[in-house]
């Protein structure tokens, strides 16, 4: 014990040193010490599972399938460590770097190719059984995989979506679209207009972080904005890429059919609006289903609506992952307890409680199923096959242009201190600017 | 109180003030701080100087090249490095500078034989006694558009339905979280400055006022010169503070909108923590306390001259 | 104090006290009432201030799925533990510090500048790798060691001003009484200093009770988490933000801090009183 060694090379000290040396050393052992090994004497071990559910019914169907698999698996026990979402990625840089990384990370794909780049994820290619990589649909699995390899198993999507105050549609005569048939750009900005009267704004965004978003529905109209892989890739800002973003800063200026101010709003922030008719519409990851059912007012009628389309409906897939780290000292086993996990069974319990979209088809059926298709949940069933890879994600400049270029300059254009034309160069010396980084 | 009490009297000490024999009491009295200071705040200081002239990277066995001053050279040219000083040197000032008068008024009614002042000495701490996660949560809430407490003060006065967004607008957003700045760290400069008020003796005062000194006279020659060295510390120390702030804005506006609000730690953390760039990181952490230095230098040197008189 | 001040000039010291006091304390009122709205109230465009419909369920909540009651055990044992020795560590420093002139005492006072302007956020993996060396990682002792050095440059600084405050002549009055030099410092100096040592308990007991990021690397088990871990857990993706339970869990978190200072605000009196009478 350390402390002890403390105490004794005090001693010979005067005693006022000793005094408070003694002390420390009383709290050390007063509030208990060392932690628990990793891996026990008869071949038990034990994997740490770092995961940031957060719904209720997620974190309990967490548990349930921690409980599960350790009482099928005396041997290999995994133990449940929640983060808060918000905190994932810091605690991960430290930990990486202290090398004491949990073995099972629960993060989402974005985030992982800054640590795929450093080395601190294992390769799973190997590790992946054929049913679970037959399950999920190849533009997930490429949203994961960098340099031909896989670094994390797909659990669950979100998309963007519209969502509809039902009664002012009918008041504004506005017939909402259906999944043959989908509103177009062009149509959902008519209905804004159609929509917004006197106190009502037909659309509220809460556009706080817009990269993400602009980025994403821009696949609607094949903006893909960035080209080539890795230090060398491009960034292009033309015609595609010009749609969403052109479009958003229209209905605020033009049309004056989106609030101003939601745009600087959290998705969360629009929803007291949206309840109280403020707006007729807002556009949000479909998860916020779990809080229109939660917290909308009794008698309060709303409805998601199917994805935009412009020349398609497709949309970045961002899938939350379980990654192995690199060292780990049991891969092969944390990769089978994430195939457990991934299981269909599994996968739709916890899509259920966050409201998201199963990675894996046979999971997507199942939540369809035991749903019966209400609350959006039939919408949200066929919404994975929108869903593939963007090529931003895995480019090396992305994560640095988002936080020092993309954000800010959106954000500017958004409050009309930016010309489309100007904030299509800022974009591209960014993008430059981080690709020089590394 | 323990340590002191164990210690042995001894009878035949020196009076204060003889210099050798009592820089081996000093030595000994620091000694107990000695320990835990070295091996858990300077080691690792020593190792983030360090880092600044290296070209360390987050990575699995990573390796780390000393770069000398290539770091330094590319902050001089790094234009969101110099914005982000920039909003720091804004927000350090405006905090720091209301931060005292807002608290120097709060200590001297605090300070002043008024009722039921124990419950008004409580609840001026309440910003102190509230988790920061929670008050960047809380300020984000009141500032909300919509739902938020200021807009529905302004609705419910009959200012009609105002949907500012304080923290999200380009030109709002760095005053209100000033305001929030000012808010959150009131407790600790009124405490530090009350106790001090409460350290002027109260003869001093009397004296002054049997002299026919009013109010005014009385605080500006018997309390002012008094409270300096308090004055002096709690500003210098909120300064550094404020300047290092980082979580409170963290959670308010994570440097948006537009950059607005991106203080120098938040850049600094960017770049550690999302990029990974440690060495330009902990450069860019020597170069503000070089720059702190500076700026304090006077403030300090006064400070100094004081202490050796 | 027997200089009478007019009544007038009363009245508008009880108004700007008031004025300060909902500046400072209206954020805590407003979490008492969010703690008692259901999830409908608290999504109202235009919320009352009192709950139309109060409920407790928030606050079963807060202590149900959590477990806010074993994090705040953890906390105070932490905040307690590193507030004790912070004053035990650094009252006799800020003496020496203040009292004698040393080269030990301008390199601390170097260390107290520099350790408080470079960025801490930077200091935490170097910090991460020596508790992991000591076994200190994912252990409440660990966290305490780092409260302590994290809030001695303050108690230092703080400390030493007080000291400084505190003329001289008193001390060699007592010197020359025939006192020892420690008897001068227990009878003479530390009751002076009781406000000091007052505000520097404080500093140490809050700073350690809503200390969030060491916190957040330090410790993995959730057994061992503090309390802003476990109320950082009420806020989930995208600023979601779960806001009853987090509005009652943070007002039961903010009062052990005010409670702890409503008793001691009446010693940052009685000490200086103790201390003129034996002055």
């Amino acid at each position: 014990m350390r402390t002890s060694s403390m105490k004794t090379s005090s001693m010979r000290r005067p005693r006022l040193l000793g005094a408070a040396a003694a002390l420390s050393a009383a709290v050390l052992v007063l509030a208990g010490c060392g932690s628990g090994s990793d891996s026990g004497s008869s071949g038990k071990i034990t994997l740490q599972f770092s995961s940031y559910a957060w719904q209720d019914p997620t974190v309990k169907a967490t548990k349930d399938i921690v409980a599960a698999w350790n009482a099928a698996h005396p041997n290999v026990q995994v133990k449940y460590i929640p983060v808060d979402p918000d905190s994932v990625h810091d605690k991960l840089v430290t930990q990486f770097a202290g090398d004491s990384a949990p073995d099972i990370i629960h993060d989402e794909a974005a985030d992982i190719a800054g640590f795929v780049k450093q080395g601190y994820l294992a390769d799973m290619s190997k590790l992946i059984p054929a049913d679970l990589k037959s399950a999920v649909p190849q533009g997930v699995w490429d949203s994961v995989s960098f340099d031909g390899k896989v670094y994390g198993a797909p659990t669950l999507l979100q998309s963007y979506v519209v969502f509809a105050n039902q009664s002012l549609l009918a008041k504004a005569n506005v017939t909402a679209p259906t999944d043959a048939n989908p509103w177009t750009w062009d149509q959902f900005q008519a209905a804004a207009k159609q929509l917004t009267t006197g106190g009502t704004f037909g659309l509220g965004w809460g556009l706080k972080q817009p990269t993400a978003a602009v980025l994403s529905m821009a696949l609607n109209f094949d903006g893909k904005f960035v080209s080539g892989s890795g230090t060398s890739s491009k960034l292009t800002f033309g015609d595609a890429e010009k749609q969403v973003p052109q479009r958003i800063h229209d209905m605020v200026y033009t049309d004056k059919s989106l609030s101003p101010a939601t745009l600087g709003m959290s998705g969360s922030d629009v929803l007291p609006g949206f309840f109280a008719g403020k707006y007729a519409m807002i556009v949000s990851g479909n998860y916020t289903s779990q809080q229109m059912v939660q917290d909308a007012p009794s008698g309060f009628q709303w409805t998601m609506l199917p994805m935009l389309k412009g020349t398609s409906q497709a949309q970045a897939a961002d899938p939350q992952t379980l990654s192995v780290a690199a060292q780990s000292k049991h891969p092969s086993e944390a990769a089978q307890f994430i195939a457990f996990y991934d299981n269909a069974q599994n996968l739709a319990q916890l899509a259920q409680g966050d409201w998201l979209i199963p990675a894996s088809d046979p999971a997507s059926k199942l939540v369809a199923q035991q749903t019966q298709g209400k609350n959006g949940w039939g919408a949200m069933a066929t919404m994975g096959k929108n869903l593939a890879v963007a090529p931003f994600e895995s480019a090396t400049p992305y994560a640095q242009w988002k936080t020092e270029t993309a954000t800010p300059d959106f954000q500017q254009y958004f409050a009309n201190k930016l010309t489309i034309d100007q904030l299509g160069q800022k974009l591209t010396e960014g993008w430059t600017k981080a690709a020089a980084n590394g | 109180m323990a340590i002191i009490t164990d210690a042995p009297a001894r009878p035949t000490q020196a009076p204060p003030g003889t210099r050798r024999r009592g820089n081996g009491y000093a030595y000994l009295l620091l000694l107990p701080a000695l320990l835990p200071v070295v091996l858990f705040s300077v080691i690792p200081l020593l190792n983030g100087i360090y880092l600044g002239f290296t070209d360390s990277r987050a990575g699995f066995n990573q390796t780390t090249h000393v770069t000398g001053f290539a770091n330094y050279a590319k902050l001089l040219h790094d234009s969101l490095f110099w914005s982000s000083f920039k909003i720091g040197l804004i927000w350090a000032f405006g905090v720091t500078f209301i931060q005292f008068f807002l608290a120097l008024g709060l200590a001297s009614l605090l300070n002043q034989p008024l009722r039921m002042r124990w419950l008004a000495r409580t609840l001026a701490l309440v910003p102190w006694a509230m988790p920061p996660v929670i008050v960047g949560i809380m300020w984000r809430l009141i500032y909300q558009p919509d739902a938020g407490l200021l807009s529905n003060l302004l609705y419910k006065l009959g200012l009609g339905e105002h949907s500012v967004n304080w923290l999200g607008d380009l030109s709002t957003a760095l005053p209100a979280v000033i305001v929030v700045g000012v808010w959150a760290g009131m407790p600790q400069t009124t405490v530090v400055l009350l106790a001090g008020l409460q350290g002027v003796p109260a003869e001093l005062h009397e004296a002054a006022a049997v002299d026919g000194a009013n109010a005014w006279r009385r605080f500006r020659s018997v309390t002012l010169p008094a409270l300096r060295p308090v004055i002096v510390a709690i500003t210098s120390l909120d300064f550094i503070w404020n300047f290092n702030s980082f979580g409170l804005v963290y959670v308010l506006t994570d440097g948006g909108p537009a950059g607005k609000t991106t203080l120098p730690m938040l850049f600094a953390y960017q770049q550690a923590f999302q990029y990974g760039h440690f060495g330009y990181a902990a450069a860019l952490g020597n170069a503000m306390v070089l720059i702190i230095v500076a700026l304090l230098a006077v403030y300090l040197r006064r400070r100094m001259r004081e202490a050796t008189q | 104090m027997n200089t009478r001040t007019r009544p007038a000039v009363r009245v508008l010291q009880y108004l700007a006290l008031a004025g300060y006091l909902i500046f400072l304390g209206f954020p805590l009122l407003w979490m008492l009432t969010t703690a008692f709205k259901g999830p409908k109230e608290l999504v109202e465009l235009h919320p009352s201030l009192v709950p139309e419909h109060p409920t407790l369920d928030n606050f079963v909540t807060a202590f149900t799925t959590q477990g806010l009651a074993h994090s705040a055990w953890n906390s105070l044992q932490v905040s307690v533990a590193a507030a004790v020795l912070t004053v035990l560590v650094s009252l006799p420093a800020a003496y020496a510090l203040a009292r004698f002139r040393t080269r030990l005492g301008s390199v601390a006072i170097g260390w107290v500048l520099v350790s408080q302007l470079f960025p801490f956020i930077l200091l935490v993996i170097p910090l991460f790798l020596i508790l992991k060396q000591l076994s200190l990682v994912n252990t409440l002792p660990g966290l305490v060691l780092v409260y302590v050095v994290w809030s001695l440059p303050f108690a230092l600084w703080m400390l030493q001003g007080f000291v400084r405050s505190i003329p001289r002549d008193l001390e060699e009055a007592a010197a020359t009484d025939g006192a020892s030099r420690m008897q001068t410092l227990i009878r003479v100096v530390v009751p002076l200093l009781a406000p000091g040592v007052v505000a520097t308990t404080l500093f140490s007991f809050v700073s350690a009770w809503n200390e969030f990021f060491f916190a957040l690397v330090i410790l993995q088990d959730p057994e061992k988490s503090t309390v802003p871990l476990t109320l950082a857990r009420f806020v989930g993706i995208q600023g979601v933000v779960r806001l009853g339970p987090l509005a009652a869990g943070a007002f039961l978190a903010t009062l052990p801090s005010l409670i702890v200072f409503g008793i001691l605000q009446r010693r940052l009196t009685s000490g200086i009183m103790a201390g003129a009478v034996k002055g």
